[in-house]
């Protein structure tokens, strides 16, 4: 019997946190490659209470592309878990509960994919900001991503808190950036009870409200919980481009996709 | 006083010059408002002879005095003496009207020197008189202002209540001039819409008003000495005057409010003027030695 | 150089007798300017100029034509006219004169024209003046000017004494409520003043609307909706910057202004929005293009949607409205 919770920590990992598998593909030279001319695909799931809850990635020649719900032909390798308890358990590293590997043989697929899982894994794992600043960018990208996304699923899953904000809301863009950093950003379009996280800058025009970091150093100080947010807005590390309410009401659902994630 | 002879003939002469100037600038522009042109020349080129205080190296010459042409359609005749004057360039008459030059139909003050009021919409010009004169006052200036208006131009309301401001403000040193040819676009004023008894109208608004020739120097010269002097009230000096004066195939007919003249009309035109002039130097010749 | 009025008098003086008061101080030190009236001295308020400098006052009588026709020769002259007659009758009645006697002409002469809009509602459309922002708008050389509140009309007048040409200032009849409580926040001819901050929406407003606007922005900011106000008086030269700024930055503008809403400022902003190529949800609030009734001016505000009430409407109604074109609600993976 899957409970409410079991529900908004399993959409989140289904669908904020497994598509990151593809931008570390992307960002990793060494996974992209060894991607190099395969194709395939990749799928990891769980039955739950309503069926079968799963992400996707289908691989053409090397290019990988995310979907999410199950994929309509059978994958090249699937991570079939037994419960959506057993998965959440799995993708917050309390349970040992392992999956069912369909395709086990299918290397070529089945390697680059597990070798993202453990990066991600090791990556969203860490307590404390890594010091070169590849990782870092990827890091903070990876975050921006989870949590924007994060907020948009327990919308859907109708987790009061966010809906009741977001019935109420008039269209309206909240955005997350690093100065310097193009690539590392993200935001969420929020209108009349609807959402949608997407990646990159907001250009349309200037969004709502934006939770802006002066470096990446401050976004994994926030992002990680090692750094006080009074003293990093403070400080002017943190600069939050709107109304300072609106800035701790999203701080406080970043905290409520983490509770999720977390164990 | 009455003028000299010598001052006469030089009028003469001069207005002469000018009636043929009219004529030419129809001839390069094809068409003009010459019927209006021949009829306020005479007073026109009186005032500018012997009474404007001006200096056309100086059109913004703050202390000058100003004339404010109200029936603007007569610029082609206007823009003659500010040729002769100097304010223009007499080359620049062949573009009257050509796209692009500073010289058209109504002038501009804006870009014609020697204009002090852009007009051309009827009505407007004693108002702008009124106005200048009172500043005048305000300034502690002694400049005079003298306004030119059309007879059909009488017909507008809003003549009469810059009329009654006249009469109420009294500045000094303004003189209402009225070309009285009895013409119109549609037809003899009287026909169109009369304003007989128009020299009563004047008086009733508070006007000394006279009437006299529009082609008589004497007559005008006398009137126009005699407004500067009067303090008690305004004077209007009505023009009587004849339109398209000087040229047969113009002279008293309204269709020649506007019109257009070919090679061959012109060379009629101007050998009507002269004829005509020489019967005016005749007439005071013939005056001198009585 | 210095307006000095006590605060108390600032408070207390309407639109029309804070202009009159300017106008005093300003011609103790300025011998050129000159105030004209077509007997609506009273009316208008410059009975005050004309008791302190009655040798520099002129009465026109019913006459609005001559006046603004002298008003352009005594500025050529070297003369400040200031005339003060109602809109309609200098936008309608004298159109010609201002025209080609003023605008055409670069007459430096001060149009002050009050009872704008339908601010002398009792008085019938007769009266009322609902297009004056549209005619003179589109004369070339002047500039337009449509001021918030008395203070406004203070700093108004000064800059049109500093400006060198035609202005065509519009006011009220003089009981206008307050919108700003001093002269010093920095007034300029062709700059916008922003009064409230906000990025759902945009109200830009003009004259009396000004202050309904920015009562409606504290109701909205109550149920947690930021308009952001700007006072645009001067529609001509038009602060294009701020429109386009607050097109980018809420993209969803309303105008409001008392008067038609065809040619007014709604048209003046859609014209600059239409031509930057940008994107903007958009609505004019006014006289939806007709005449209107009698009555107080608070009423006909809120008869014709420019009122607090109105403009609050208006911002509801377009939050409803997308102007994202994509339709796509999908998160991206």
């Amino acid at each position: 019997m899957d409970t409410r919770d079991d529900r908004y920590s399993g959409k989140i990992f289904f669908n904020a946190v497994l598509p990151l598998v593809r931008t570390i593909i992307e960002d990793v030279p060494a996974l992209a490659a060894s991607l190099k001319g395969k194709s395939g695909a990749f799928q990891v799931s769980a039955m739950t209470d309503e069926g079968i809850w799963a992400t996707h990635f289908i691989v053409d020649n090397g290019k990988v592309t995310t979907a999410l719900g199950p994929c309509a032909d059978k994958p090249t390798v699937e991570l079939a878990f037994k419960t959506l308890r057993d998965f959440n358990g799995f993708m917050k590293g309390t349970s040992k509960k392992l999956p069912a590997i369909r395709g086990l043989m299918r290397f070529g697929i089945l390697i680059p994919f597990m070798r993202a899982l453990l990066k991600m894994a090791s990556l969203l794992k860490l307590k404390e900001a890594p010091k070169d600043e590849e990782t870092q960018r990827l890091l903070v990208k990876l975050y921006f991503y989870l949590l924007s996304s994060g907020i948009s699923q327990l919308n859907r899953e109708g987790h009061p808190t966010i809906t009741e904000w977001t019935t109420k809301s008039p269209n309206r863009v909240y955005a997350w950036t690093v100065d310097g950093y193009e690539d590392v950003a993200a935001y969420l379009r929020v209108k009349a009870g609807k959402t949608k996280a997407a990646r990159g800058r907001y250009t349309r025009s200037q969004p709502f409200f934006t939770m802006r970091f002066i470096d990446l150093e401050s976004a994994l100080a926030t992002l990680l919980g090692t750094g006080d947010m009074m003293e990093l807005v403070a400080g002017g590390k943190m600069i939050m481009e709107g109304g300072p309410e609106f800035g701790n009401m999203l701080g406080d659902y970043m905290l409520l996709v983490g509770s999720y994630a977390q164990a | 006083m009455p003028l000299t002879k010598e001052e006469l003939l030089a009028i003469e002469a001069k207005t002469h010059e000018h009636r043929r100037t009219i004529v030419e600038t129809t001839l390069c522009a094809g068409s003009g408002h010459i019927g209006g042109a021949l009829s306020m020349i005479d007073v026109t080129t009186l005032l500018y002879s012997r009474f404007m205080r001006i200096d056309p190296e100086n059109p913004d010459w703050e202390d000058r005095d100003r004339f404010i042409l109200s029936k603007g359609h007569a610029g082609i005749g206007f823009v003659a003496i500010l040729a002769d004057l100097g304010y223009i360039d007499r080359k620049d008459l062949e573009t009257f009207n050509l796209t692009g030059s500073n010289l058209g139909i109504h002038l501009d003050a804006n870009k014609v020197p020697g204009v002090d009021a852009s007009t051309g919409s009827l009505g407007h010009g004693l108002s702008i008189a009124l106005g200048t004169a009172l500043a005048a006052k305000q300034l502690g200036k002694e400049y005079r202002t003298f306004c030119l208006l059309g007879d059909g131009e009488c017909q507008e309301g809003s003549i009469w209540e810059v009329a009654m401001a006249i009469a109420h403000f009294n500045p000094p040193n303004l003189v209402t001039l009225v070309d009285r040819n009895h013409a119109q676009i549609d037809g003899m004023t009287e026909d169109v819409m009369p304003l007989e008894p128009f020299a009563d109208k004047w008086r009733a608004f508070g006007f000394h008003t006279v009437t006299v020739d529009g082609h008589d120097f004497d007559a005008m010269n006398d009137a126009i000495r005699e407004a500067l002097h009067r303090k008690d009230m305004p004077t209007c000096i009505i023009l009587d005057t004849c339109k398209g004066k000087g040229i047969g195939f113009c002279e008293g007919d309204y269709r020649w409010h506007y019109g257009g003249i070919t090679q061959e009309m012109g060379e009629e035109a101007m050998r009507d003027l002269d004829a005509y002039y020489e019967r005016r130097v005749a007439a005071i010749e013939q005056r001198g030695e009585e | 150089m210095g307006i000095s009025f006590t605060s108390i008098n600032q408070t207390k003086l309407s639109t029309g007798e804070v202009y009159c008061e300017t106008l005093c101080e300003l011609a103790e030190e300025n011998p050129r300017i000159v105030a004209l009236t077509a007997d609506l001295g009273q009316s208008s308020k410059i009975g005050e100029f004309m008791k302190k400098f009655p040798n520099r006052f002129y009465q026109f009588g019913i006459a609005e034509q001559n006046m603004y026709g002298a008003a352009a020769g005594m500025a050529k002259a070297g003369l400040i006219p200031f005339t003060s007659s109602f809109a309609i009758f200098t936008s309608c009645r004298a159109l010609d004169q201002v025209h080609t006697d003023i605008c055409y002409q670069r007459a430096n002469v001060k149009m002050i024209s009050s009872h704008a809009g339908t601010s002398f509602g009792q008085a019938g459309t007769t009266h009322h003046s609902t297009e004056d922002i549209a005619i003179m708008r589109s004369m070339a050389n002047l500039v337009v000017i449509v001021p918030a509140d008395g203070m406004e009309t203070a700093n108004v007048v000064r800059a049109a004494v500093e400006y060198d040409g035609p202005v065509y200032i519009r006011i009220n009849r003089g009981f206008d409520q307050l919108v700003y409580k001093d002269l010093d926040y920095g007034f300029e001819i062709g700059k916008a003043v922003q009064l409230a901050e906000g990025t759902d929406v945009t109200i830009i407003a003009c004259g009396s609307g000004v202050f309904q606007a920015v009562q409606a922005s504290a109701e909205l900011d109550a149920v947690g909706i930021k308009a952001r106000v700007l006072d645009m008086h001067t529609i001509k030269p038009i602060d294009k910057d701020a429109i386009l700024k607050a097109c980018r930055d809420t993209r969803r503008i309303i105008t409001v202004e008392d008067h038609n809403v065809i040619g007014g400022l709604g048209g003046a902003v859609a014209e600059v929005l239409a031509e930057s190529g940008m994107s903007c949800a958009f609505r004019r609030l006014g006289l939806q293009d007709c005449f209107s009734p009698i009555g107080y001016h608070e009423d006909l505000m809120a008869i014709h949607g420019i009122d607090t009430n109105g403009i609050v409407k208006s911002v509801h109604d377009l939050l409803k409205l997308d102007f994202e074109d994509d339709d796509d609600w999908e998160d991206e993976v």
